[in-house]
């Protein structure tokens, strides 16, 4: 009876203490009342320095903290007034001369056009400096600020001026840093212009960014941003189901699937801004059009890569590749959320799944098959074996490479799946020209031009074989001279028309064949997000979007003073502390119990 | 109750007898020193094949940290000259060599902070991590694996051998995933109990209630690596504790008629536990690496996350650093281990 009681009185002990483990945590907890919202992201942030940040989620983030020239508007997505409030062009198109809003740095000091300028010819004169955004300024002549003007003369006509993607940096602050490559920019509070001041960040683990009172177009409705990096996107879903993080964006279809049932969580599934495309080979070159790499002949032939385009079944692969989370492609490399320049093959022009087509079209050209059903080159010395260059460890890109195997067989094409680790990847799809068909996509911002310019003569490798930024070793006259017309062309709709042409070309000569528009797929908690903004508005993007419109306008309810429940993942530390301190102290009592009486047999022995 | 304790002495020990103890102490400092001549040797081609190994990874450093951006071939050379990679190979080598030797493993590509500074931040939260996990799983271990020998084929045996087996042939990520599911997360009415994500909260609580959160946050984490790594001390245990039961003196001592208890505690165990030791010191070695996939499942900011990064990236000097970090350590743990294994197994010395 006595053992009973010491043991029950232990167990009151442990409750007690565990109990107090998690008033005492509570007590702690320094968010109550504040409006808070927690972002997961899945990739962490290379550098808080604007100059060196080319991460997308690094970019976001600068996205919200700094004032741009101009913003995409949230309901049309065309450039609207952001630091500069109002500009003019030149009749020739060389001069632009734009107005900044009389507004304030977050540390109360007045923005000027200096910033401006001092920020834009940073980058051209300083190397380190054109890491994340060199090709921005390199049609820029010159830059000069007189009071809240800023003039900018250009080289040649650029329409894609009003999407210039260069934060103003605060030249008080910055123009002291003299090694620029080597600035990590790890001082807070920053002094920023955007909606939002960083003021804490753990490399690898968050960034904590607060209301900028000072912002122009008012003070945010929520108090604190916080990003919280997940290495691991299972990691990031769950948190998002325990309620650890309020939203979470670029998901993957199985990763969407499993939060879509959650009673909580606001499941975000709308046209996304990313084309997914196969890379095709058809001839890699160097600027001064030396052939590289070892891709297969056969690709060369037009006929052949047509051939490839009627064998895809797109429908299919949206189908059970993407589990119908994606749009299956009938034009290019811009997808249809940008309406203003989305182009769609219509009439004659437009491919079909056709698999008999494409047979027809590789007998007609003389690519015979042989006895195993494989065809070989008109001069019969190669068969049309083609590799497939996918990443390692991308689930979902085996399943294409799986399908694309046997779409071509049909057609008597054999393929075989290369995986490479994504450095190798880069390398040896976009310099060295080692493959033959890969996987590969691209996410368009508003103004598509940078997107077109990865299919330029001007972006294979230079001579040494180094450098560049293509995309498809594409370099093809009619496309060039469009590129040329459209840089000159200011009329919006008009430029639009060109824009469509030059992905008519893409779509006709097929370096690239476009398969699928993916969705967007994000989540948020609706039991803890109230409202926010998409941009586009109708529907559109949230993290995955440009501009900080949705993390502008986002509120939030504020983080419960008491905490405990359930959404509240911070709160919880008291309640985990206190279980696991009573598990601990349980676990003890029990041991020691059994060894008293345990010992006590001993010595009845 | 006091028996005699002469018998309870390692039967090992005895056979070294009291008259030996000098040349015993000589024999193990010649032995130590032979054994740290061939560690140096061991560390100074670590560090040379560190430096050859990294470069013939696959990807481009420079155009790596660009993220596939265009770049022009002069930001490509000034990033190279920066990173100093425009030097010829051999140059670059002994530039290596000689700053490792006056320990400055060089400037992160990724981070651009020293990468001394960059493991000094990482290791402690790995030893945190790593270290209790070795607690916990070696006690575990020896207790079970103790248990498991002293009665081979019985119940008890049979279910944990299985177990630990089932466990350790379970692959890491997958487990961690069930655990952060089950106790993370939580399933059906069962709440979930425990962060999965970090070493404290964003929104960490000061004093006390902070240890509290740290330790909440490595619940799950611990319990990983425990579940998949206590199986070997369990299994080493078992087998050489099950070695000592069929030797002479243990049947001495239970002709002595001494409790079963005390045959296995002051008797076999100590002699038992000598293996065990010795995997136990090559094992902190290792743990020094962290362990990187669970510190990649729960976003533990340790060093084998940091090591996941910089071989992605790929960030050289970040990778050395880290590999070199790991490889030595474990190299001087396995001296140590054959040292301390020395002084205390006499059979090791006259061998």
């Amino acid at each position: 009876m006595r053992k009973w009681f010491a043991r029950l009185a232990v167990l009151g002990v442990a409750l007690l203490v565990a109990g107090q483990g998690a008033t005492a945590a509570q007590a702690q907890e320094p968010a109550a009342g504040k409006k808070i919202v927690r972002i997961g992201a899945t990739q962490s942030m290379d550098s808080m320095n604007p100059f060196l940040a080319v991460r997308l989620v690094s970019t976001s983030i600068h996205r919200w903290m700094y004032g741009y020239l101009t913003v995409p508007d949230s309901k049309t997505l065309q450039p609207s007034p952001d630091l500069a409030e109002s500009w003019t062009t030149s009749p020739d198109g060389l001069t632009w001369t734009f107005k900044i809003r009389q507004a304030k740095w977050s540390d109360g000091q007045p923005i000027t056009a200096d910033d401006a300028a001092w920020t834009f010819n940073k980058i051209m004169t300083d190397e380190a400096a054109k890491t994340a955004n060199g090709p921005a300024v390199e049609n820029f002549a010159s830059v000069t600020a007189s009071g809240q003007d800023l003039t900018i003369k250009l080289k040649t006509p650029q329409a894609s001026m009003l999407d210039n993607p260069i934060p103003i940096m605060p030249k008080h602050v910055w123009e002291s840093v003299t090694d620029l490559a080597n600035y990590d920019a790890e001082k807070y509070p920053s002094v920023s212009s955007g909606p939002y001041i960083a003021i804490e960040h753990k490399k690898d683990q968050y960034v904590k960014l607060q209301a900028n009172p000072n912002y122009w177009r008012g003070k945010p409705k929520v108090d604190e941003l916080q990003v919280i990096f997940y290495d691991n996107p299972q990691a990031a879903v769950a948190g998002l189901q325990k309620g650890d993080i309020d939203l979470l964006g670029r998901m993957t279809p199985p990763e969407f699937e499993a939060i879509q049932n959650n009673p909580n969580i606001e499941a975000w599934n709308t046209q996304g801004r990313r084309a997914a495309y196969l890379q095709i080979n058809h001839g890699a070159t160097t600027t001064d059009n030396k052939p590289v790499g070892d891709g297969h002949p056969a690709l060369k032939d037009v006929k052949v890569r047509q051939a490839l385009h009627y064998a895809i079944d797109k429908q299919k692969l949206v189908d059970e590749v993407q589990n119908g989370l994606a749009k299956p492609a009938d034009g290019s490399i811009v997808p249809p959320m940008y309406k203003d320049f989305f182009w769609e093959a219509t009439g004659d022009e437009k491919v079909t799944y056709d698999p008999a087509k494409a047979n027809k079209i590789l007998d007609d050209a003389g690519y015979k098959k042989g006895s195993d059903g494989v065809r070989t080159m008109p001069d019969g010395k190669k068969k049309l074996e083609f590799r497939f260059t996918i990443h390692t460890e991308t689930p979902i890109e085996d399943k294409l490479a799986e399908y694309l195997t046997g779409f071509l067989k049909e057609v008597g094409i054999t393929l075989t799946t290369v995986k490479l680790e994504s450095s190798k990847f880069t390398e040896e799809t976009g310099v060295t020209g080692n493959f033959d068909i890969a996987i590969s996509g691209w996410s368009v911002n508003p103004d598509p031009e940078e997107v077109l310019a990865t299919h330029l003569c001007s972006r294979r490798p230079a001579p040494n074989g180094e450098g560049g930024g293509t995309e498809s070793f594409f370099c093809d006259e009619t496309f060039e001279k469009l590129y040329q017309e459209q840089l000159k062309e200011l009329d919006r709709p008009k430029r639009a028309e060109i824009i469509k042409q030059m992905q008519e070309r893409l779509y006709t000569q097929a370096p690239i064949i476009a398969i699928y528009y993916t969705n967007d797929l994000e989540g948020y908690r609706k039991d803890r997000i109230t409202s926010i903004t998409p941009v586009p508005e109708d529907k559109g993007l949230l993290y995955g979007g440009s501009g900080y419109w949705p993390f502008y306008t986002v509120d939030v309810k504020a983080t419960a003073a008491s905490g405990g429940s359930g959404s509240g993942g911070g709160s919880n530390t008291g309640l985990i502390v206190g279980i696991v301190g009573g598990v601990v102290v349980i676990g003890l009592a029990v041991f020691l119990l059994s060894r008293r009486r345990k010992n006590v047999a001993d010595e009845r022995e | 109750m006091t028996t005699p304790l002469e018998a309870a002495e390692p039967a090992a020990v005895q056979a070294a007898g009291p008259g030996d103890e000098r040349s015993t102490r000589r024999g193990t400092l010649q032995y130590a020193l032979s054994k740290s001549g061939g560690a140096l040797f061991s560390i100074a081609m670590v560090i040379v094949g560190t430096f050859f190994v990294f470069r013939l990874l696959p990807g481009d450093p420079v155009r790596n940290l660009a993220q596939g951006r265009n770049m022009t071939p002069d930001q490509l050379n000034l990033e190279r000259h920066r990173l100093g990679l425009d030097k010829p190979l051999i140059d670059q080598f002994f530039q290596f060599v000689g700053d490792t030797l006056r320990l400055d493993l060089g400037t992160s590509y990724e981070y651009k902070r020293p990468v001394l500074d960059l493991i000094g931040e990482r290791i402690g939260p790995t030893l945190l991590l790593a270290g209790t996990g070795l607690v916990i799983a070696v006690s575990l271990g020896i207790w079970q694996g103790t248990r498991a020998g002293w009665r081979p084929g019985s119940r008890f045996d049979r279910f944990s051998t299985g177990a630990s087996l089932l466990l350790w042939s379970v692959p890491t990520f997958w487990l961690g995933l069930l655990l952060m599911m089950v106790f993370g997360v939580g399933i059906g009415p069962i709440p979930g109990i425990f962060p999965f994500r970090g070493i404290e909260s964003v929104d960490a609580p000061d004093g006390f209630a902070y240890i509290l959160d740290v330790a909440s946050h490595m619940v799950l984490p611990c319990l990983t690596l425990v579940a998949v790594v206590y199986a070997q001390y369990l299994l080493v245990m078992r087998s050489s504790l099950l070695e000592e039961v069929s030797q002479d003196y243990v049947t001495v001592a239970r002709a002595k008629g001494l409790r079963d208890d005390e045959v296995r505690r002051r008797h076999a165990v100590p002699n038992a536990l000598l293996p065990t030791v010795t995997l136990v010191f090559m094992r902190i070695g290792f743990v020094v690496g962290g362990a990187v996939t669970v510190e990649t499942i729960y976003t533990w900011p340790g060093l084998g996350q940091l090591f996941y990064e910089a071989v992605s990236v790929p960030d050289f000097t970040l990778m050395q650093g880290t590999f070199l970090l790991i490889t030595v350590s474990v190299i001087v743990m396995n001296t140590l281990a054959d040292v301390v294994y020395h002084m205390l197994d006499p059979r090791v010395r006259s061998a």
